[in-house]
């Protein structure tokens, strides 16, 4: 049955910014696990819980999210009756403090307002996660809530989430604010920035927070109107990454190599949809050493992989040794190379420089399309 | 049709029995290739690739699944408005009766219908068993440079195996002279790989005689070429060059599996610039457990390896558990081998179970071994 609810997919505010990768694309577009995008997860979360209409929100660099939604159909949403659609947003703001999600929805306020469904789903697409919306908006209606929010409690939040959302709670989980994380505790409520309301109450938010003030976000809007309104929160379980850092994103890769946790996350009942690149299988020489790894289609090894995730048509040459790395797709280890916690960004090749050691603490980042 | 103003037919309606139980529930040509392919991806992402836009699939023998399959032509870019892929199986028509398909020829003959609606130039007649990549135009402009009535391409085969094919001797211009069905002493080796371009406006002629011929088995190699020649129609060889292989036989299916693992195989399946194309599937990547050994294999997305593999093809959603060992064979999709297992020179069907500690192949067997049923674990 179709959902009561049409889904945004939001850019995450400006202040978070991805060391490296993300001068080359949003976070959205992002290589997760080799072969899929960050926002391949958002968008199937929304599509798996019978959600057809999708707005994506790209704030800059479109072209990689464009071209990997495309005509959408890849995430089984019905080519007829549903729909995915990309809105852009103008930047040319003299302050990066106007690029809002606000400003944005604003820009596309009566594309909002003419949808059919009366509920919106808000989610962002700078994170990993699985949730089934359709359980959410079921629980929101029955609650009379508001406004449902999702959090994730962690217990590392002085070194990842930061710049995120953190919702300071009741007893009754009431959300009583709303503050960026500024890395200060250890436990922290981090909102996934992931709301359920009435179409409605959406429209009168994005008004008054243009009243109120022009560097407003939906999260200080409703930060503000705490007080009047019923928010409430409610709590995830399972796999919950964030990518707000290169660190974060190094990690949230890596901790999916624990295979369990992997499997637990990516279930038969729950498909994540990527679009398909039709390379062919990867082959494996004599002579290469793989283990503990996550290998996407099309690489050719001859080297040695170790608790890494390659990415598409990536060649690893003999005598190579890659080890705790993430290497995005076409790139190449040339033969006698040595690396070692590095993330390599597509089409880098790696040649002349045969030793690159960083450190579990601090990964280290090669340029998209550098020779090395 | 924008292209080329040619329509290509694929003869998919043999069920290829010498390949045993893979082809009890499907048609050969949805046989599984390759990690992740079935033998039928080929000629449709060939004309794909070629630029040939509309594409009948002809289909007979257990066909649903076949059917299903083609029937999706997005999967090879071919839904857009002037293009698509048609499934075409023996159906009741106002002047006859249900009829199935008598030959190869007679297949097109009942289609004439459909072709017509198309109005081409020429048709390109395919068959959808056979593993290669070859660029259809090139072999149109060929044909349209010599003026010819039809074209059959060819490939050189060893001449000791020529008597194994349907030989075409040429003259210095490649134009056929005569055509002998398995000869026994092969004049040249130049062997038909059951590929043809025809202009339409003869061929269809040809076939509405070729229907009313009680004689005629209505065969392409076997009738309607020999017709052709007797006619003095210009018919001419287009010589291939490059892999082809027909996978007639559990013995050849293995084997064109092992060829992947070649590191000089002229298949190229990974060449970007003439991918085959496949179903998609919503899988992890591959997964490569801390306690595997990988001493070389061919795997595709959603495999799952713990154990030791070598020499091997594995394909979608295989899993081999810890210290069970995959030696020289052909995994299908949605394999399971528990730990200890050892499986050696053998295909192992789609979704089969080999049970902790159970062996099965032999590492010295003339044959390879077909395991299409579960296997109960071992001691």
């Amino acid at each position: 049955m179709a959902s009561r609810a049409f889904g945004i997919i939001a850019s995450p505010s400006t202040r978070v910014r991805v060391e490296g990768l993300h001068d080359y694309r949003p976070i959205g577009a992002f290589s997760f696990l080799g072969r899929f995008r960050v926002i391949d997860f958002p968008i199937s979360n929304m599509s798996n819980s019978g959600m057809d209409r999708v707005m994506v929100f790209i704030a800059a660099r479109p072209r990689s999210i464009a071209e990997h939604i495309g005509s959408g159909r890849h995430y089984n949403i019905n080519s007829k009756r549903g729909k995915i659609q990309l809105l852009f947003t103008q930047n040319n703001n003299p302050n990066d403090i106007y690029n809002t999600d606000i400003a944005a929805y604003q820009e596309n306020r009566e594309i909002i307002a003419r949808m059919h469904q009366e509920y919106v789903i808000i989610t962002p697409s700078y994170m990993v996660f699985r949730q089934n919306f359709d359980t959410l908006l079921e629980e929101h209606i029955e609650s009379k809530a508001d406004i449902t929010m999702l959090y994730h409690r962690v217990e590392n939040a002085k070194e990842t989430c930061l710049n995120c959302n953190v919702l300071t709670l009741n007893k009754q989980k009431g959300v009583q604010s709303i503050d960026e994380n500024l890395g200060n505790a250890k436990e922290k409520n981090i909102s996934m920035d992931t709301y359920v309301m009435h179409k409605e109450l959406f429209l009168d938010l994005i008004k008054e927070a243009r009243k109120e003030s022009s560097a407003f976000t939906l999260a200080d809007i409703i930060n503000m109107k705490a007080s009047e309104l019923d928010v409430r929160a409610v709590g995830h379980r399972g796999f919950f990454a964030a990518i707000t850092s290169l660190k974060d994103y190094f990690y949230a890769n890596q901790n999916l190599l624990d295979f369990d946790r992997a499997q637990d996350f990516f279930r038969e009942d729950w498909p994540f949809y990527t679009r398909t690149n039709d390379s062919c299988p990867t082959q494996y020489y004599e002579g290469a050493k793989v283990n503990h790894s996550f290998i996407s289609n099309g690489c050719l090894i001859e080297g040695t992989v170790e608790d890494s995730i390659i990415g598409r048509n990536v060649w690893i040459k003999k005598g190579a040794v890659v080890k705790n790395s993430i290497v995005l797709a076409y790139s190449l280890i040339d033969e006698g190379v040595h690396i070692e916690h590095e993330v390599v960004d597509k089409w880098a090749q790696i040649k002349h420089v045969k030793e690159l050691i960083s450190t579990d603490d601090k990964p280290g980042y090669v340029r998209r399309s550098d020779i090395l | 049709m924008s292209q080329s103003n040619m329509l290509a037919m694929i003869l998919a309606g043999g069920r290829g029995s010498r390949l045993k139980d893979l082809t009890n529930k499907v048609a050969k040509p949805a046989v599984y290739y390759g990690g992740k392919y079935r033998i039928i991806d080929f000629p449709l992402s060939n004309c794909a690739n070629s630029g040939v836009d509309i594409v009948g699939v002809l289909t007979q023998y257990e066909s649903v699944l076949l059917n299903s399959y083609a029937a999706a032509g997005g999967r090879w870019g071919l839904d857009t408005t002037h293009s698509g892929v048609f499934i075409l199986t023996p159906r009741e028509k106002a002047d006859s009766g249900l009829d199935v398909y008598r030959g190869t020829a007679d297949a097109i003959s009942q289609n004439i219908d459909f072709i017509d609606n198309y109005d081409p130039e020429y048709l390109l007649v395919l068959s959808g068993d056979h593993i290669y990549k070859m660029n259809y135009d090139k072999m149109l402009k060929f044909h349209k440079s010599n003026n010819a009535d039809a074209t059959i391409a060819v490939l050189s085969v060893p001449l000791k195996e020529a008597s194994r094919f349907g030989i075409m001797n040429t003259d210095e211009n490649k134009r056929i002279v005569e055509f002998e069905e398995k000869p026994e002493h092969p004049k040249s080796t130049l062997a038909s790989m059951g590929i043809y371009i025809f202009n339409w406006k003869l061929m269809r002629k040809m076939l509405i005689q070729d229907m009313k011929n009680p004689d005629s088995s209505h065969d392409f190699g076997k009738d309607f070429i020999p017709v052709m020649l007797n006619e003095g129609k210009a018919v001419y060889a287009y010589e291939f060059t490059g892999y082809w292989k027909d996978v007639g036989t559990i013995d050849s299916l293995w084997e064109a599996n092992m060829d992947l693992l070649d590191k000089n195989n002229e298949l190229e399946l990974s060449d970007t610039t003439w991918r085959i194309y496949t179903g998609n599937t919503a899988t992890l990547p591959q997964y490569i457990g801390p306690t595997a050994k990988i001493n070389g294999a061919y795997i595709t997305q959603g495999v799952q390896v713990n154990g030791e593999i070598t020499h091997s093809v594995l394909s979608t959603n295989c899993h081999v558990m810890e210290g069970a060992k995959i030696i020289d064979s052909v995994l299908m999709p949605n394999v399971i081998v528990e730990e200890g297992a050892v499986v050696t020179r053998a295909v192992v069907a789609e979704g089969v179970r080999i049970g902790k500690n159970a062996v099965v192949g032999d590492s010295k067997s003339e044959n390879i071994l077909l395991v299409a049923k579960n296997v109960k674990g071992g001691e």
